[in-house]
């Protein structure tokens, strides 16, 4: 970290300056490359670093910086800073966890340093859970271990709220079993001490038979009752529950599924409402009933016999301590062993996937040689699993049949010196049984309880976070077409604009060609004319008016795309053109079809129209999903439409097709198009040359060609480019 | 369609160019953080940036060193057959680019509510961090090697797993 701006006086302790601390960012490598702190602070005029002795070993003037940028290191980074003499200084090292924010920071210091206004936004993030310090998996996320389970238990309560004559029924029914259950042990104890005696009393078994018998059916009765009642609010619930999370899903700003993993999503609609409605219709009621039987049960048999009941619960802490022991580790192995199919499966389907490339380079063996390997490992795993449980298990069932064991010595001491009668001892004997059994699971709960409430958390976060915001419905208003973009500046990142101070004017009608080089902003102009984005900065008005004020449903209704790799739905042909006009007549569909060129390749497939296209369109090859997409958004009869790359992905031949029917759709429409090959946008009326976020050139093609800027510059390389290209070339 | 050859670079001039004599390298730095290298005294490089080619498979083997702009200079296959100078110098520079730890032991690694909390003993000093679907982000590298990658996207190498103590294999063994 030495450089000639280092300051010569490196062990004074820093004094604090009149200035204001306008960033302070500690990271979390020390000046070694080991763990530790440094401490980076601006103001307004210099920049340090500060050791955590107090030391300070690095300090510049802020004017003396030309740039501030984020090297990229493997596991982390470091911010560099060029300065106007030349010199790079490397500042500061820090982890990928604080990559984010020292990127802010680098930011941050070059809007300083040319003295602009002071853009970033350096949150405080917690890493760790107030409460317990754990470190949280989320920056600024729910710490599992610290949920407010009572207020996520109330919310999760309210989806019960609907069914709650159901929910109350199952309560009752539940209570109502379990005293049944209770009954029959009651009625052999009778038995025992009435009936089988010497004084036969036959009127009396018959009796206490006919009671049994109806205990039976009664209590099957409200098994299947109870049943049928999970079953209900277990499918009601479940499907509440996802619709809720999809729902809101489906109205979140885009700016979401910029963070977040489609898989990672889904799993919130899947898995966690899983979570959640298992716990609430199983977790719930296995606890309240199995809680009331045990101390039911444990109360009669303190009230039957104390020093019994004393005895033969003894082993019950036992029993408790090796659930709890046990319970996580196995129910660890059991995780892993599922984690070792998934992967086997994956394994599996790659290699049936890549079958001919394993042919054509005769490689069988190897493959055969890592399929045997997962297959031995998931063996092994599941060996390893059950060897531990039926360990576990074995080491449970005998401490649960001590508690037997206890029972028949101590009890048939008792009922030999007729302290109890044989009634009693089979009577306490039964119950043992509903004591042990549920016993063994009960230190799983916890679990199970806090699984469900870290997937309540994560459905609640979607739920609560900011959705779209929709404008008023049904304000319907006719775009005529005008699009007009006064001084828009957008960045993804606020912090770092994509675009800036981008004004123009498209008129009714124009086609505009957006061009650029990748990266240039061509189709973050597109996002935030379909509003999927809002401008940080500036306007943007249609047919004069700003387009916030036009609610969203209207604007998107009226605004068409069609994308290089378009997306289509599994399903019919002719249901995804109509996808934007469900319910169109069968005609317009076939019109869209044939205004697309798409007509005659439908009617060459067995089915036609009804032919199914497949998971996002798989059966249907690239320039016929392209045609259909366009048919889509010729029915669909947008305003304004835009073409991001659409004939980038086809032969020459299916091009020619696809310009002529874009040809078509464009007619009378304001149009935007982005292509990669600047010939496609020859007829466009203007072309609009991005460069670093902003409008370099506007114009004809032909003007912008006699110009020769920047657009001129671009054809050029694309025509030399074209020439070399070729597979072989060089060699 | 016949294209034309601009630039036949010939297989032979390719590895000629890229792997020279070692003993034939300087590698030094000036200023203190600038790596700087020349070769047989007559080439000289104001910036050189050290990556390894194959880092997890080829550990301390087939350091590449590229120029300021990023285009490999040479390949050095044993970083021993350098200069003991020069073989300081580019480690010190690697320590600086390559900030993954190498665990050295375990202290604690939980899991609970489905995530892993972890304390370990690294090379670079002591610290937490958190990992969640350890089927993604625990990756065996070979037998014995693991790579544990955090929520943040940090990786933790663990070079030899045989090499750990008893308790932090116990601990290795049950989680991962």
């Amino acid at each position: 970290m030495e450089s000639e701006i280092r300051s010569a006086d490196a062990s004074t302790v820093v004094e604090s300056t009149d200035d204001d601390v306008l960033i302070r960012l500690d990271s979390d490598f020390s000046e070694d490359g080991s763990y530790g702190t440094r401490t980076l602070t601006v103001t307004k005029s210099t920049i340090s670093i500060v050791e955590l002795s107090g030391v300070r070993s690095l300090f510049m003037p802020l004017s003396s910086v030309k740039s501030a940028r984020n090297e990229p290191l493997v596991g982390g980074g470091r911010m560099e800073i060029a300065t106007k003499s030349g010199e790079i200084v490397p500042v500061i090292s820090y982890s990928l966890t604080l990559a984010a924010k020292f990127s802010e920071a680098a930011r941050g210091i070059e809007q300083l340093a040319k003295g602009e206004e002071l853009l970033i936004k350096l949150k405080e993030e917690k890493l760790r859970c107030e409460k317990c310090d754990r470190l949280l998996p989320e920056r600024d996320g729910v710490c599992p271990a610290c949920l407010h389970r009572g207020k996520t238990m109330l919310r999760i309560g309210q989806f019960l709220v609907p069914y709650r004559a159901q929910a109350i029924s199952l309560a009752i029914l539940s209570f109502a079993t379990t005293v049944l259950s209770l009954a029959i042990p009651m009625v052999q104890g009778s038995l025992i001490d009435n009936v089988l005696r010497p004084q036969h009393n036959v009127t009396l078994l018959l009796k206490l038979m006919a009671v049994w018998l109806g205990i039976l059916a009664l209590s099957s009765i409200l098994q299947v009752l109870n049943g049928r009642l999970i079953a209900f609010l277990a499918g009601h619930i479940a499907a509440d529950l996802r619709s809720a999370v999809y729902r809101s899903i489906e109205f979140l700003q885009l700016t979401f599924f910029d963070k977040k993993q489609v898989g990672a999503i889904a799993a919130r609609v899947t898995s966690d409402t899983d979570r959640v409605w298992g716990f609430l219709v199983e977790g719930v009621p296995f606890l309240l009933l199995n809680g009331l039987t045990i101390l039911g049960v444990i109360g009669f048999l303190f009230w039957t016999n104390a020093l019994l009941a004393a005895c033969i619960l003894v082993p019950v802490p036992i029993v408790i301590g090796i659930g709890a022991f046990f319970w996580k580790p196995m129910s660890q192995m059991f995780h892993r062993v599922s984690q070792k199919t998934a992967r086997f499966h994956m394994h599996l389907n790659e290699s049936l996937h890549g079958i001919r490339v394993v042919k054509a380079f005769a490689k069988e063996d190897l493959e055969f040689g890592k399929f045997r390997h997962r297959n031995h490992e998931l063996r092994d795993a599941g060996v390893s699993v059950d060897t531990r449980w039926y360990t576990v298990f074995g080491a449970m069932t005998f401490f649960t049949s001590l508690g037997a064991l206890i029972q028949w010595t101590v009890g048939g001491m008792m009922v030999v010196s007729g302290k109890l009668t044989l009634g009693e001892f089979w009577r306490v004997s039964a119950y043992l049984a509903l004591v042990y059994g549920p016993l063994q699971w009960f230190s799983a709960v916890n679990q199970w309880f806090s699984r469900a409430m870290a997937g309540a958390e994560r459905i609640f976060e979607v739920m609560d976070t900011e959705s779209e915001s929709y404008g008023q419905r049904g304000s319907h208003r006719d775009i005529v077409g005008e699009v007009e973009f006064t001084n828009v500046r957008f960045g993804y990142d606020k912090s770092n604009p994509v675009l800036k101070r981008i004004t123009f004017t498209a008129k009714p009608g124009e086609m505009i060609g957006l061009v650029g080089k990748s990266g240039a902003g061509k189709s973050t102009t597109i996002n935030l004319l379909c509003r999927f984005y809002e401008p940080d900065a500036g306007e943007i008005r249609i047919d004069g008016v700003d387009y916030r004020d036009i609610a969203l449903q209207d604007l998107r209704g009226q605004i068409g795309i069609v994308l290089q790799e378009p997306f289509l739905f599994n399903g019919s042909i002719a249901e995804n053109i109509a996808y934007g006009k469900p319910g169109a007549p069968f005609e317009e569909v076939i019109e869209a079809a044939k205004a697309a060129n798409a007509h005659n390749f439908i009617l060459a497939k067995p089915d036609g129209y009804d032919s199914m296209v497949g998971e996002k369109g798989s059966k249907l090859s690239g320039g016929e999903r392209q045609r259909i997409s366009i048919a889509r958004a010729i029915l669909h009869n947008p305003r304004i439409l835009i073409l991001d790359e659409a004939t980038s992905s086809v032969d020459v031949e299916t091009e020619k097709q696809i310009q002529e029917a874009l040809g078509r759709l464009i007619q009378g429409r304001t149009t935007f198009a982005i292509a990669h090959r600047l010939s496609t946008l020859r007829n466009a009326s203007r072309l609009i040359v991005l460069e670093k976020g902003e409008i370099a050139e506007i114009g004809t093609h032909e003007e912008l060609m006699n110009k020769e800027g920047v657009f001129h510059a671009l054809v050029q390389t694309q025509t030399a480019i074209n020439e070399i290209v070729g597979i072989g070339a060089g060699s | 369609m016949i294209q034309k050859v601009t630039s036949p670079p010939s297989g032979k001039a390719l590895n000629g160019m890229n792997e020279m004599d070692a003993t034939e390298i300087r590698l030094f730095h000036f200023p203190e953080n600038r790596l700087r290298m020349t070769i047989s005294d007559q080439l000289s490089y104001v910036t050189v940036k050290p990556v390894w080619a194959a880092p997890l498979s080829h550990p301390d083997q087939f350091l590449s060193l590229l120029n300021g702009k990023g285009e490999e200079i040479t390949t050095v296959s044993e970083v021993t057959s350098l200069s003991s100078d020069s073989e300081r110098a580019v480690r010190e520079e690697l320590r600086r680019r390559y900030l993954t730890p190498a665990i050295t032991s375990v202290e604690i690694a939980r899991c609970e509510f489905g995530i892993t909390y972890w304390t370990v003993q690294t090379d670079r000093g002591r610290r937490d961090f958190v990992t969640q679907s350890l089927q993604e982000n625990a990756q065996w590298i070979s037998e014995r090697h693991l790579l544990l990658i955090d929520v943040d996207g940090n990786r933790f190498e663990i070079p030899n797993v045989a090499d750990l103590d008893v308790r932090s294999r116990e601990f290795i063994e049950r989680i991962v």
